[in-house]
């Protein structure tokens, strides 16, 4: 939801002190200033961020000669809904976006699973040697991740152990996704705030480290899942160089890898039609999923005090 | 229901700090223990060695004649009562209540009836499916109680329960829990800084300071016969008086005197602490309760048995009157309950009667009290 800050000043009006009193509202000058400075804003605010995004959208079905002759002009010979079936079908945008999708899915499923289960190690089981693996897990994150580049191909063509190259599977993309050590120290700083009784009363209840896992400590999270879920997506689907390097089959490289390639071989609106239908997934993905996970209200009512 | 039993037990922290000290007890099946103290006593760390969430550093706890040092919390049998209620806050109150059941493989229909009893018990029937945050301080209260009762275990461990609840409420929940005790027959250790809890809720009472046990007995023994000046401190409401006194013979009489002050000691009090005797001529600790002060209009005065005093404070509690008084200097500050109707003022004098057939003697050395046992 969009947050409009001129009626939130107002609704505070004579309800309580605020930064312009009531008296103040009152003069003509005050109100009509401040008024229109926050529409001022709101209006800037609007164009600044939601512009390229119509602006796109309106694109996207429009006839290429009319977005290169009049590019703000709204649709001045019809609109061309064929741009998005093109796009979809002949330019084989559905394809690339399946893929996308199969390597989110599956980039997430490996974030959200590495991240909650050595959180759940570090935090909440705490083994003496926690903190060593915390600290070396720390000083991961100050390695730029170009300087990793070259040894993780390396161990992508030949992981140790399997003696299998992983180049042109999804694994190559899915696997690497879950060494993230910024994901399992944001979960683990999680849990370390979530009440320790409510761990303690769960293991007289008779819940070993897997049912504690699953029944408490997962349910509890919520927020911070969606956190990582939100990171983990967003940075899946709009990675670029990686996918780029392991997945060399052209059916099966996402959106981000293909869009650039096939924008030579494809009109101005077609291809723009294609660009609405890749931004498409993030943007819903965030509305859908900001209100439900970011609330963090998952702990109401555990404990007092 | 069972028998728990502390031989020797220590808690030692990594820097060597003893939480708990070579505490010796038994806890009798079906048995009420509170264990009681200030804070940093050793009391919590002592609850939770027999819950399984502190390692036994050093010593052996028994719960139903079976050694639990290595067993795990889950396999202990015993449910605890958290002070901060420890609910789950995604689970309805239903489910609170049945998740110890379900991760004991207990039948369905015994879990629904077991929470149902619980739930009438406790009166949480019309709130088994709301969550814990749509619930009152009392309510979850009741909650954390009834995730206890439905285990039906060998015993009930309780974490100052009641600490987070308003003076009314708790008051309410001391009963209910008293009156839940006796009808489930549980053996339960209950673990509480507020001495008015101790006092009312235990078969019997356990005092701790800085990890050991100071003394273990019936409420009122401990009231009446406190072991040392810190037991003696703390346990009664306000607290105990205590004035560094001397014992001499005054017209045949033994007499304690202290400031301007001094008692005639009865021959009750001498039957009970017959080793007052070799302290004749010495230097002891007094110690008199506020309630066993008394207005002289209120009471029949004897000579020997009256302290003349000024009131430097009047505190009216409706149904009493804490007069406050000081018998040698600032540091001798005294209290006194006396009866509502008394015309105490601040700045005048007030003619007091001391039950003398209370007066508690302490040794100013060692703090111990003063009986014919205890020397």
């Amino acid at each position: 939801m969009i947050a409009f800050p001129g009626r939130r000043a107002r609704s505070v009006e004579g309800s309580g002190p605020a930064l312009i009193g009531p008296d103040e509202w009152r003069r003509s000058r005050i109100k009509w200033g401040v008024g229109g400075a926050q529409l001022l804003l709101l209006v800037g605010l609007i164009v600044v961020g939601l512009g390229p995004l119509v602006w796109l959208a309106k694109s996207a079905i429009t006839p290429t000669n009319d977005t290169i002759t009049y590019p703000m002009a709204l649709f001045p010979h019809g609109a061309a809904w064929s741009n998005l079936r093109e796009a979809w079908t002949n330019v084989q945008v559905g394809r690339y976006f399946w893929n996308t999708v199969e390597l989110a899915i599956g980039s997430w499923f490996v974030q959200v699973f590495v991240a909650t289960t050595a959180g759940f190690a570090l935090s909440v089981l705490r083994p003496k040697y926690a903190r060593v693996i915390t600290a070396l897990l720390l000083t991961t994150l100050f390695v730029p991740a170009v300087v990793l580049l070259v040894p993780l191909y390396v161990e992508i063509v030949h992981p140790p152990l399997i003696h299998h190259s992983f180049i042109d599977s999804y694994w190559a993309v899915w696997l690497p996704a879950g060494a993230s050590a910024f994901n399992v120290v944001l979960v683990a700083r999680f849990f370390d705030n979530l009440p320790r009784e409510i761990f303690e009363a769960a293991r007289i209840d008779g819940a070993g480290p897997f049912r504690l896992f699953w029944s408490v400590v997962l349910p509890m999270s919520r927020p911070i899942l969606g956190v990582v879920s939100v990171f983990a997506v967003l940075a899946s689907w709009k990675d670029f160089l990686w996918p780029l390097l392991v997945l060399t089959n052209p059916d099966e490289q996402p959106l981000s890898v293909r869009l650039p390639q096939i924008q030579a071989q494809t009109s101005l609106g077609v291809f723009l039609a294609a660009l609405f239908i890749a931004s498409l997934v993030p943007i819903i993905g965030f509305l859908i999923f900001q209100r439900s996970f970011l609330r963090g209200t998952g702990l109401g009512g555990a404990i007092k005090g | 229901m069972a028998a728990i039993e502390f031989q020797d037990v220590a808690k030692v922290y990594p820097d060597g700090t003893r939480a708990v000290d070579s505490l010796d007890l038994q806890i009798r099946e079906d048995e009420f223990m509170v264990f009681v103290g200030p804070s940093g006593c050793g009391k919590t760390t002592a609850l939770r060695m027999v819950a399984g969430l502190e390692e036994i550093s050093e010593g052996t706890i028994t719960i139903g004649g079976r050694v639990v040092n290595e067993v795990q919390s889950k396999d202990r049998d015993v449910a605890m009562v958290f002070q901060n209620y420890a609910l789950y806050p995604h689970m309805t109150v239903a489910q609170n209540l049945a998740f110890g059941l379900k991760l004991r493989k207990i039948d369905k229909s015994e879990v629904r009836r077991r929470v149902a009893a619980a739930a009438t018990t406790l009166g949480l029937e019309d709130y088994l499916e709301r969550k814990p945050s749509a619930l009152s301080g009392g309510q979850r209260q009741r909650v954390a109680m009834g995730r206890a009762i439905v285990r039906e275990p060998h015993a009930y461990l309780m974490d100052e329960p009641l600490s987070n609840l308003d003076a009314q409420l708790r008051v309410q929940m001391r009963a209910e829990i008293q009156r839940l005790q006796r009808e489930l027959g549980v053996t339960t250790i209950y673990v509480t800084h507020d001495q008015t809890e101790a006092m009312t809720m235990g078969d019997r009472i356990a005092v701790m300071r800085g990890g050991t046990l100071q003394q273990v007995d019936a409420p009122e023994q401990v009231y009446r016969r406190p072991l040392n000046r810190f037991v003696a401190g703390f346990i009664g409401s306000p607290a105990m008086n205590m004035v560094n006194a001397r014992l001499t013979r005054v017209d045949g009489d033994l007499t304690v005197s202290f400031g301007e002050h001094s008692l005639v000691i009865d021959d009750a009090v001498l039957a009970v602490r017959p080793a007052l005797r070799a302290h004749e001529g010495g230097e002891v600790v007094l110690g008199i309760r506020p309630e066993d002060l008394e207005d002289a209009a209120f009471t029949a005065a004897a000579p020997g048995r009256t302290l003349t005093i000024v009131c430097t404070l009047r505190e009216a509690l409706g149904s009493e009157v804490l007069v406050h008084f000081v018998v040698e200097d600032e540091s001798s500050a005294f209290i006194a309950r006396v009866n509502q109707l008394t015309a105490a003022r601040v700045g005048e004098p007030l003619q007091l009667v001391v039950d003398t057939t209370r007066l508690h003697f302490f040794e100013p050395a060692s703090g111990l009290a003063i009986y014919g046992d205890v020397t």
